[in-house]
Formats: C-alpha cells, sequence, structure tokens
C-alpha cells in the first residue's frame, strides 16, 4: 500500500487511474435495480438497465478525460518545483520527471479538447428507420459509431498519458519498457482509429508492425544488457558501465539495440520512415501527440540511456560519432523530404523528423566530452525547453489542420489555399506556429534553437585554432562538434522554404471553398491561446519564468 | 515618461495603440466596436502628429536639450535605463540615438502623419491607419534599439504591416508583388539573422551576458569590443560575418542584383506604402549597414571597397538607364530609386568625410524627395486612373497642383541646384573625385542620363499637347474632366514641397550633425582600418 506521501507524489497518475475507470463506469450508469426475494423492496445497482439522461451523454466521456487530464496537469506542474520521492524501488518522482509528464499531459490535453470536434458527439443520433433515405441512414450510422466510439478514444488517451509519465518516473530500465509499451500500445490503437478513411488503418497497421519490429529490438537489446550487468537499475547499470574494463560486447551492442527503439520513437532516421505514414493517416489531434508527446518520450528515454547510463565522466562517449550522424542525417533527410511533400500534414511530419534531428545534435554535442557540466546542463536545458514548447506550436498547427479536417480536408497543400480571407484568425495562428517552427525571432522556437546552437558552440568553442586568418584553415582545426552548429543553421534556413510555402498559399491562393470554416468555440480559443503563448514564452517575463522551470527540472536530473 | 525615455515612448506608443485600434473591435461589444471603428483614422493621426512634435522638440533641444554637434562617437543620447527582456540571453531594451540615427528618426516622424493625410480617403481607414501606425512603431524601433536582437525583431515587423498594406490595398497585381516583396527581403534577412548570430558567439561582455549562454547581443558593447581587440578574431570569418551582413542590407536598400523586388512592390502598393517603403524602409538597409557593418567590421569595409564601388556604379547606371525605358510613372520612379540609392554605396566606398556625409543626406533628401514623387504619383493613379507616361498630355492645364508637385518632385529627384536632393549628389561626386580621380565621370554622366529621363516624362505629361487647351486625356478617363488632386493630397504634397526647399537652401539643418558624425566616424574608426590594411587614408 502507498504511504500518503507517495500518494501524494503520484496525484497526477492517480486523477488519470480515476479518469478511466470513471470512463469505464459512468458511461454504464443505469436504473437497474435489484428485488429482494420474496419483498417488494428494491435496491439499486445503477450498474445496467436503462442509462440515465446524464450517464448516456455521449459527450461524457471526453469531459471526464478533459477533466483528469486537467487535473493531472496541474498537479504535475506544482510538482515541478520541489516534487521528490522514491517509490517501490523502480518509480523517482523528480522535478525532472513532473516536467516532463507536465508536457504530456498538456499536449494529451490539447488533444482531447480538439478531438471533441474532429470526433464529435452528437446527443440526438437515433437509430436510422426504415422510411429513411439512404444518404440519411448513412449520417445517422456515422454520427452513431462516433458516438460509440467516444469512450474508446478517451480510455486509449489516457493510458497514453498514464505510460508516459511513468516512464519518465522509471528508474529502472524494464519498468520504462513496460511503461514506453503502455504507451505506445494505446497509441496504435490511436493512429488506427481514424477510420473514416482507407489510410487510417493501413497507417496504423503499419506504425503498429514497425513499432513492434522496434520495441522487440529494443527489448532484445535489453536482455543483452541484463545478460551482462545483472541489473537493471539505472543507477546501477551507470555504474557498471563506468567500472567496465574495455567494451563488453554484450553490453555495447545492448545499447546499440536500445538506441534503435528510441530512435524509432523520436523518429530518427533512418528508422523515421514510418512516422509520415503514421502521421498522415491518423486524425490530427493524434498525430499532434506523436509528433509532440511522443517525441519527447522518445528523448527522455535518450537521456537515461546515453546521458545517464553511458556517459563517461570524461572523454567522448561511445555513441559520440554515430548520433552526430545520424543527427546530421535526420534533419536534411527529414527538410528535405518536407520540401517536396504536398501533404501539410506529411509536411509538418516531416518537419517533426527534423526537429528530431536538432535535438540529437544537441545530444550529440554532450557526447563530445568536450564541454564541462554546465554547458552540457545548458545544452540539456535547450532540449528539453524545445520539447515543451513543440507542444505549443507543432501541436498548434496540427490542431489548425485539425478544424480544417471537419470539414473532410487537410491532405493536400490545396485545402490550405485562402485560409486567410476565409479565417484570419485561424490563419495568422498558423503563420505565427510555422514562423516559430521555422524559428524565426522573437518566437519562442527561436530562443529553443538558439540555447542548443549555443551550447553546441560553447562545446566547441577554443578547439578551433585563433591564429588561422582565413575560414579555411580555421575550419581545419575546429573540432567537427562545431559543424552540428553550421548542420542546424543551414537546415534551418531550408526549412523556412517549406513553412513559408504554406503561409503564402494561406495568403495568397484563391480558396477552394467559400464557405467560412466551422465555428468549434473551445479549439478556436484554445488554437489563439496557443498562438499568444508561442509569442509569449519566446521573449520577456514568459520565456524567462518557462526557462527557469526547466532549468530547475534539469538540475534534478 | 516622454522627457524622462522619449524613445521609448516614441517607439512603443504607435505600436500598442495601433494594434489596440485593429484588435478591439473585433472582441469588444458592437457599440464599442463601432465607436472604436469611428476614432480609428483620427486618434491614429493625432498620435503620428504628436510623436512628430515630440521628436522636433527632441532635435530642437527643448526636450533634454542636446547639442547634436556634441555627441561623441560611440556615444548615445536619450538612452534609458536598460531593461532585461530575457536575462538568459542577454536580451535588453536598450535605446539612443546620435547623429546617424536621428535625422532618420525625424525623417519616419515626420513621414507618418503625411502619408496618412495623402491617403486620408483610403477605403477601410479604421485598419488602413493604425496599420501605418504599427508601421510607424516597427520603423523607428529599428532607428533607436542598440540590441541586435530587438534590432531584427522590429526589422522584421516592418514587413509584416507593409506586406498586408500591399495586399489588401495594392493594384490589381499585388499579391504576386506582396509575395515577391515578403521573400526577397525575409531571405535576404535570415541571412543578415545567420550574420548577427555569429557576432553573438563571439561576444564576451560578461557583465551583459546572458545567464545560460555568455554572450549578449548589445551594439554598444560589441563596437566597443570591435574598436579594441577586434569582435572576430579569424580575418575570414570577419568578412564572411560582413558579406553576410550586406546581402541582408542590400537587399533592403535595394542594390543591383536584388533590386527586382522594388518596382513591383512600388507600382502595386498604395500610395502611402510606397512613400514609406521609399521614403523610410530604403534608408533601413543604409542604416544598418553603416551602423553595424561598417562600424563593427571596418576593415572588411575597407577590403571590399572595390566590391561597393561595383554595386554602387551598377545601381546607378543600370537604374538611370532603364528609368529612361520605363512607360509606367511609378516604375519609372522606383528605378530612380535604385539609381539614387547607388549613390549612398558610392559615397561610403570613398571613404571620405565628405562622401560619408554625402551618403547620409542622400539617405535624408531621398526620403523627402520620393515619397513626394509617390505622392504624385498616387494622386495622378487616382485621378486620371493610369499611370502611363505619355497616355495624356498637359495636365498642367488640368491639374494646375498636381503638375506643379510633379515638376518640383522630379526638378529635386534630378539634382537641381537649392532643392535637398543637389546637396547630396555633390557631396558624393566631389568626395568620389578626391578619392578616384576622373573616374567620377561615369556618376556625373548618369545624372544627364536621370535629367534626361525627367525632363522627357516631364515634356510629355505635363505640358505638350495637340491643343494647348484641351492637351490629351488617356482612354482610362472615358471622356470625364479630370479633377484637380484633393485638398489633403495637395496639402501633404505641399508640406513635402516646403521640406525639399528648405532642405536644398539651409541644407546645414542636418547637414552639420551628418558631417560632424562623419568626420569622427572616419578619425575614429575606419583610419585605423585603412592604415592596418595598407590603403592610405
Amino acid at each position: 500500500m502507498l504511504s500518503l506521501d507517495e500518494m501524494e507524489n503520484l496525484l497526477p497518475e492517480m486523477a488519470l487511474v480515476a479518469g478511466i475507470v470513471l470512463a469505464i463506469l459512468v458511461p454504464n450508469l443505469g436504473n437497474a435495480t435489484l428485488r429482494l426475494p420474496l419483498t417488494r423492496v428494491r435496491i439499486p445497482l445503477f450498474i445496467g438497465g436503462t442509462r440515465f439522461t446524464a450517464t448516456s451523454d455521449p459527450r461524457l466521456p471526453a469531459r471526464i478525460s478533459i477533466v483528469a487530464f486537467s487535473v493531472a496537469f496541474f498537479f504535475s506542474f506544482f510538482g515541478i518545483e520541489g516534487a521528490s520521492g522514491e517509490i517501490g524501488g523502480v518509480i523517482e518522482v523528480s522535478s525532472f520527471s513532473r516536467m516532463m509528464s507536465f508536457v504530456f499531459y498538456g499536449a494529451l490535453l490539447l488533444a482531447a479538447v480538439a478531438t471533441t470536434y474532429r470526433m464529435p458527439a452528437r446527443r440526438g443520433a437515433r437509430a436510422p428507420r426504415d422510411k429513411d433515405s439512404e444518404s440519411r441512414v448513412e449520417a445517422l450510422v456515422a454520427a452513431l459509431m462516433d458516438n460509440r466510439r467516444q469512450v474508446d478514444f478517451h480510455l486509449l488517451l489516457m493510458m497514453v498519458g498514464l505510460g508516459m509519465s511513468l516512464m519518465a518516473m522509471a528508474s529502472n530500465l524494464f519498468f520504462m519498457f513496460v511503461a514506453i509499451e503502455l504507451a505506445s500500445l494505446a497509441a496504435y490503437v490511436l493512429v488506427a482509429f481514424h477510420k473514416e478513411e482507407a489510410v487510417g488503418g493501413e497507417a496504423g497497421a503499419k506504425y503498429f508492425i514497425v513499432g513492434s519490429v522496434a520495441s522487440a529490438t529494443g527489448i532484445y537489446g535489453m536482455s543483452l544488457v541484463y545478460l551482462w550487468a545483472g541489473d537493471l537499475d539505472f543507477d546501477a547499470l551507470a555504474a557498471s558501465w563506468a567500472a567496465m574494463d574495455g567494451l563488453d560486447p554484450f553490453a555495447v551492442i545492448g545499447v546499440g539495440l536500445m538506441l534503435v527503439a528510441f530512435g524509432f520513437k523520436v523518429s530518427a532516421a533512418p528508422f523515421h520512415l514510418a512516422a509520415p505514414d503514421a502521421y498522415a493517416g491518423a486524425s490530427s489531434p493524434v498525430a499532434g501527440v506523436l509528433a509532440t508527446a511522443s517525441k519527447a518520450m522518445g528523448f527522455v528515454a535518450l537521456f537515461r540511456v546515453l546521458i545517464e547510463v553511458t556517459m563517461p565522466a570524461e572523454g567522448e562517449a561511445l555513441w559520440f560519432c554515430i548520433v552526430a550522424i545520424l543527427a546530421v542525417i535526420t534533419m536534411t533527410w527529414g527538410n528535405l523530404a518536407a520540401l517536396t511533400s504536398e501533404n501539410p500534414k506529411r509536411m509538418l511530419a516531416y518537419s517533426s523528423v527534423a526537429h528530431a534531428g536538432y535535438m540529437l545534435a544537441a545530444l550529440a554535442a554532450i557526447g563530445s566530452g568536450l564541454g564541462d557540466s554546465a554547458t552540457t546542463e545548458l545544452v540539456l536545458v535547450a532540449v528539453v525547453f524545445h520539447l515543451t514548447i513543440l507542444v505549443l506550436f507543432k501541436l498548434g498547427a496540427f490542431l489548425v489542420l485539425g478544424l480544417l479536417e471537419t470539414e473532410g480536408r487537410s491532405h493536400r497543400l490545396e485545402d490550405l489555399h485562402g485560409l486567410a480571407r476565409r479565417d484570419p484568425q485561424l490563419a495568422g495562428s498558423m503563420f505565427i506556429f510555422m514562423l516559430a517552427l521555422a524559428g524565426v525571432p522573437p518566437l519562442s522556437g527561436f530562443l529553443s534553437k538558439l540555447l542548443m546552437i549555443n551550447g553546441i558552440v560553447n562545446i566547441s568553442a577554443g578547439t578551433g585554432s585563433t591564429s588561422a586568418d582565413a575560414i579555411v584553415p580555421w575550419a581545419e582545426t575546429v573540432d567537427p562538434v562545431f559543424w552540428l552548429a553550421i548542420a542546424i543553421v543551414l537546415n534551418s534556413a531550408l526549412s523556412l522554404f517549406y513553412y513559408l510555402r504554406l503561409c503564402l498559399v494561406m495568403f495568397f491562393e484563391e480558396p477552394e471553398e467559400a464557405k467560412p470554416l466551422r465555428r468549434a468555440r473551445h479549439l478556436r480559443r484554445t488554437i489563439l491561446v496557443l498562438a499568444v503563448l508561442t509569442v509569449f514564452f519566446g521573449i520577456g517575463s514568459g520565456a524567462e519564468f518557462l526557462l527557469d522551470l526547466v532549468e530547475t527540472a534539469v538540475s534534478a536530473m | 515618461m516622454i522627457t524622462s525615455d522619449p524613445l521609448t515612448f516614441i517607439t512603443l506608443t504607435p505600436i500598442i495603440v495601433g494594434l489596440a485600434l485593429l484588435i478591439l473591435p473585433h472582441i469588444g461589444p458592437a457599440s464599442m466596436a463601432d465607436f472604436v471603428r469611428r476614432i480609428a483614422r483620427s486618434l491614429s493621426m493625432a498620435i503620428a502628429v504628436a510623436i512628430f512634435a515630440i521628436t522636433t522638440m527632441l532635435f530642437l533641444g527643448q526636450i533634454g536639450n542636446i547639442d547634436w554637434l556634441d555627441i561623441m562617437q560611440g556615444d548615445y543620447v536619450f538612452q534609458n535605463e536598460a531593461v532585461v527582456l530575457l536575462g538568459e540571453i542577454g536580451v535588453r531594451w536598450t535605446v539612443g540615438v546620435d547623429a546617424l540615427s536621428f535625422p532618420m528618426v525625424w525623417l519616419t516622424a515626420m513621414l507618418i502623419p503625411i502619408s496618412m493625410l495623402v491617403e486620408w480617403d483610403a477605403k477601410d481607414g479604421h485598419i488602413f491607419h493604425p496599420l501605418i501606425l504599427v508601421m510607424e512603431g516597427a520603423l523607428l524601433g529599428v532607428f533607436v534599439v542598440l540590441d541586435l536582437f530587438v534590432f531584427y525583431v522590429f526589422w522584421e515587423l516592418t514587413l509584416i504591416p507593409m506586406f498586408f498594406l500591399i495586399l489588401v490595398w495594392g493594384g490589381d497585381d499585388r499579391r504576386y508583388a506582396s509575395m515577391k516583396f515578403f521573400i526577397y527581403t525575409f531571405t535576404a534577412s535570415v541571412l543578415m539573422l545567420i550574420g548577427i548570430l555569429v557576432m553573438y558567439f563571439n561576444t564576451g561582455d560578461a557583465s551583459l551576458a546572458g545567464s545560460l549562454t555568455d554572450h549578449h547581443f548589445d551594439l554598444v558593447s560589441m563596437t566597443a569590443q570591435a574598436a579594441g581587440d577586434g569582435l572576430i578574431a579569424g580575418e575570414g570569418l570577419r568578412h564572411f560575418v560582413w558579406i553576410l551582413l550586406l546581402i541582408g542590407f542590400a537587399t533592403k536598400m535595394p542594390s543591383v542584383p536584388v533590386h527586382t523586388w522594388l518596382p513591383d512592390a512600388h507600382v502595386q502598393a498604395p500610395t502611402a506604402g510606397s512613400m514609406l517603403l521609399a521614403g523610410v524602409m530604403l534608408k533601413m538597409g543604409a542604416y544598418g549597414f553603416l551602423r553595424i557593418a561598417v562600424t563593427i567590421f571596418p576593415e572588411s569595409t575597407v577590403v571590399f571597397t572595390p566590391l561597393l564601388i561595383i554595386l554602387g556604379m551598377v545601381s546607378l547606371v543600370y537604374g538611370a538607364i532603364v528609368c529612361m525605358g520605363q512607360t509606367n510613372l511609378k516604375r519609372m520612379v522606383a528605378y530612380s530609386s535604385v539609381s539614387h540609392m547607388g549613390l549612398i554605396f558610392l559615397g561610403i566606398a570613398t571613404m571620405q568625410p565628405l562622401g560619408i556625409a554625402g551618403a547620409l543626406f542622400m539617405m535624408f533628401a531621398h526620403g523627402i524627395i520620393s515619397p513626394l514623387l509617390f505622392a504624385v504619383a498616387g494622386a495622378f493613379k487616382h485621378h486620371y486612373h493610369t499611370l502611363e507616361i505619355g497616355s495624356m498630355r498637359g495636365i498642367a492645364h488640368h491639374s494646375p497642383w498636381l503638375a506643379g508637385h510633379m515638376m518640383l518632385g522630379w526638378m529635386a529627384s534630378l539634382g537641381l541646384p537649392l532643392l535637398a536632393g543637389f546637396v547630396a549628389e555633390v557631396a558624393v561626386l566631389i568626395a568620389f573625385w578626391m578619392t578616384f580621380g576622373w573616374l567620377v565621370i561615369l556618376p556625373a554622366l548618369t545624372l544627364i542620363i536621370t535629367a534626361v529621363y525627367y525632363l522627357s516624362s516631364m515634356q510629355r505629361t505635363i505640358f505638350e499637347g495637340g491643343d494647348p487647351h484641351v492637351g490629351v486625356l488617356p482612354e482610362s478617363l472615358h471622356g470625364e474632366e479630370p479633377r484637380d488632386i484633393t485638398w489633403h493630397e495637395n496639402a501633404g504634397m505641399f508640406v513635402l514641397a516646403a521640406f525639399t526647399v528648405l532642405f536644398g537652401i539651409l541644407p546645414f539643418i542636418f547637414w552639420d550633425m551628418m558631417s560632424d558624425w562623419s568626420t569622427e566616424f572616419m578619425l575614429e574608426t575606419l583610419v585605423d582600418a585603412m592604415n592596418s590594411q595598407g590603403v592610405k587614408p
């Protein structure tokens, strides 16, 4: 049994578990009664019978999940300052894990809000009658389907949240894998949940198969590591790694295989190939979750394995070269592919691959072992900050597409044509999101990119010969890490083209359809708030506040 | 606020008021929305006039009592207490002006109310005028901030109102023009940003540095560091950054070969947009080039002087020759801007105090004359529904005021003595002769080309006509009798024309501080650089 302190530390997760239980129970409550034998006394059972009006409301599951996520979100936020505690030997609550669950819950909360429009529940949906016309029957069936799917969807969404949050708190490799699987399996179903189109099922299947192979590879790697160390606790693994004499093949191959699994989660090249299909096939809010929360989860796993376990006290890490090369390939591939894609969702998917590349480059810079602890922390702050604000503008962009999707369009660039004329507010928000993704000052996307580049430059500074008086001799002397910064800058410049292209079609092309978009009041407000926050966290006190938060979290790592 | 920190006040007030006027009608109740819409135009004008008054008082010494000739190189007046905007990476809100930036500040503050006045009857005035007000804040911000991060933000911010001015109020081909405008200037400024970032990573003043990054964006400190040991150690990297900055600034100016956005943007932009574009936005490029590229990397400037001469000379000659072939009034004026901006590069390339002062005065004079020309062209379009030179003859008969302003503007632009343009051109040419000797023939001959295209257009539009009392009216009028310009157009042009004459007859009002700045700049910065590069000053 958990003690009171431990319960307090796990409040967000408790809220989520309560949400899951309520989502299962409440929609089934009805007026069923049990008659005591031989009497007329009827005892209400509540489970079964005819459902009450309140509990039969199809919008109920969405409300439950939104409340659960909000509660979890706020408790995580307050936990960032000073939460600490260890539970059962596998869970370690810290500022860092609370920061990450803050990010996860934030992303999932937004997805839950957006889904109420994406998969609308209609109160008046009824069974079709014989005299109804064919199209009417179809519409009614679709509405009923939507209603029935509400509980399933939100249950899965809450499970994703639970898995991710537990994963961030894991102090044991095995537990971490279990938590990742909990989140991933639910996420596979969510991808396939988009049943209106054939691509939804295909995307889900593809994502599931590739994801399972990646997980299996990772678990195989983990078992090799277990064979080598005899323990899966992160601290014990780190001690074994530090004490390792030479290179143990089990350990090295094990870590390498785990990199594959986590590389899939962050959609790093060459393990990213399923990601664009999955994003394009899934509904936009779900794609947004994959691009933000799921990616953050992969990076937490990378932090654990690469930085906590296998980073030597001094000198270059074993994985430095491979991660650096993968980073450059990932960002370049992502950007080049995004340049040529005509589907805005695929474009955002590839841009998310590119962003994974930037963050991997920052990680690689830490792996070079040239920096001291201060610069290492700076780079980690940059990466965690980037993961946090990605929720604002990456998910925001997906939510805009989600609103377009409610009229069945968002997979062609033409669907965005003339958005500024149809809906200036939405187009303005999208414009801000795109500029933030491209990293234009003073938006928050610039700040995180600047911090990452700054970290890399600081790490490589002083390695170049100062006596060199021309570019070429200087470039020959500087440490290769420096080129990662150049790669990020060049790739950002490249990425500007496709982000701007999307903006340009919004402002310059004639809309294919002149009628205004759905009102979707809550979603619209959410998008507007995200756009404002994207600016707010880019400069001034907002940015300082968030950076302080992230610094607190990272220093606890 | 106004007396203690006037620059922050004049920068932020228009942005805040303008944005409020744009946003309030969308969020408040209907009655308030109506009220805001009704006052938007007048309130924008009132703010713009107030800011012009404040700037003039700053200049005349009623506020702060500044002796503009007494500012040391590297010092700024009206500096504020720095406000930390983002301590983690070293961004601060610092403002200040010196003799380089103040004429531009005054010019901006002067042009904004005039451009509002000229387009007083623009459609959707409750959006149009607040947009121009936002534009004013962004433009002033570019000239007064001393922090490169904030500088860059304002630099980009100027794009957005201008973009919408062209896109919403522009001519028939406005989409193409605004897209081209946005892509050109945005891409160029991203290259400039890369240059700024390289500079950022080489800064070292610990007292200003960001707590996370150990670097800062403070321009004053960067300049001091550059004057000391040099901001960037490697010479190659220094040249590289200088080139990046040059691309960013030259595109804005614009110089050949990155000038092609300008004619399109000008032709399609509404009158007020063209006036601000030509009057102030082009000067941002020249200002940024002098303030950042030349000041921080003087050695690179000396090394690349031949490049500057080529760019300036080609812009000057090519712009003038293209002008001769234009039949569209606005396009002709736009290319003449390219041509005149070439003179600024030439003035800097002379490495003479006189040449640099001439370049500064060119920025200022062109900032008065070209808005006048665009106001004339806009009124022309407004009343004759065409911009084709030669489709009408003898407009002096129908629109005497318009013809008068047109003549004065063209004369000033071709460099008639006693008008503002002459001072700048002569200063640059003399300095050019002092440095490069008889090579001066080339720019001097170009002035003849300028005279040719202006005089021939003048003859074809204003005077010549089959019947001296009727002239030839363009078909676009469909036989209507054209009217003369409206009172507000006339008033705006009149003020500009008056300033053109004033600064032609009494150039020393601003010339003295410019010349003083150039001399000191030469002595403090460029002479050392020239010595180190083995060039005789």
